[in-house]
């Protein structure tokens, strides 16, 4: 039985503002929320702490910060909070592969579930792949009910009317 | 004494779908305890064999991380908001360096 492709509609400043961000932290990952209304998309940057817990605890956090990421708990509630109290739901996360290719890693994947399940099942996870602060490739994944895992789904640009 | 708790989606199939539930302590500790008695199998999937909040799971007094507060034995009082959030991360991968 053929399904429908999805697709993640991300307006172009969307993604223009993701590209900046990613060239502006390279070498290391960046990260942040993209959290949409009926009609704009807000991205909201977010604070890589992964260096700061590798100094703290390499043995639990082995990797820095140009091969992993992790969300400020800090933004991660202001972020929450905004969707919550502006009506402006979570429609993708991103993050970048600094030398990298665009792709959904097993790390990447096993982050994105919690409990064995999608711990955001309805979010798109956008990842920027930038080598030498040039963005080269960007891909999209999000969670296939069917496959029961995450799948590639195509990203369309839109530019604003 | 009853605190709000904010369930996030993985967690709801156990709270019959409620993204916010009703729990009654003095602290996050018992608080967890209290969601156990209602809703079982949620402690196991907050806390890990030692009773410690796993590393992936971010739990929130009103908007301060409880990890900067006294973790675990955090005082809550009435009317307080706790938020239970799973952490976002990820990274590459070496062996998928092309």
């Amino acid at each position: 039985m053929m399904r429908e492709t999805e697709v993640l509609e991300l307006q172009s400043e969307t993604l223009d503002q993701i590209y900046a961000h990613a060239k502006v932290e390279f070498p290391d990952e960046c990260c942040g929320i993209i959290l949409s209304d009926e009609t704009q998309e807000f991205v909201r940057e977010c604070r890589n702490i992964q260096n700061e817990r590798h100094a703290e605890d390499p043995d639990t956090y082995p990797r820095n910060a140009r091969t992993a990421y992790l969300i400020d708990p800090n933004d991660l509630i202001r972020v929450h909070k905004e969707s919550e109290t502006k009506d402006r739901p979570i429609k993708a996360f991103y993050h970048s592969h600094p030398n990298h290719d665009a792709y959904f890693s097993e790390k990447d994947k096993a982050d994105a579930t919690a409990w064995d399940e999608p711990v955001y099942p309805g979010a798109a996870y956008v990842v920027v792949s930038v080598y030498d602060r040039e963005v080269k490739t960007t891909k999209a994944f999000a969670w296939n009910e069917d496959d029961t895992d995450f799948v590639e789904v195509p990203i369309h640009a839109k530019r604003d009317a | 004494m009853a605190v709000t708790v904010r369930i996030p989606t993985p967690l709801r199939r156990l709270t019959q779908n409620q993204p916010e539930v009703e729990a009654e302590g003095d602290t996050i500790e018992a608080l967890i305890e209290n969601l156990e008695a209602n809703y079982p199998g949620i402690k196991e999937r907050i806390c890990d064999e030692s009773g410690n909040i796993r590393r992936f799971v971010n739990i929130y007094l009103n908007d301060e991380d409880i990890r900067f507060l006294d973790g675990n034995a955090t005082a809550v009082k009435d009317g307080d908001e706790i938020s239970v959030i799973p952490a976002i991360a990820g990274g590459s991968s070496d062996d998928e360096r092309d």
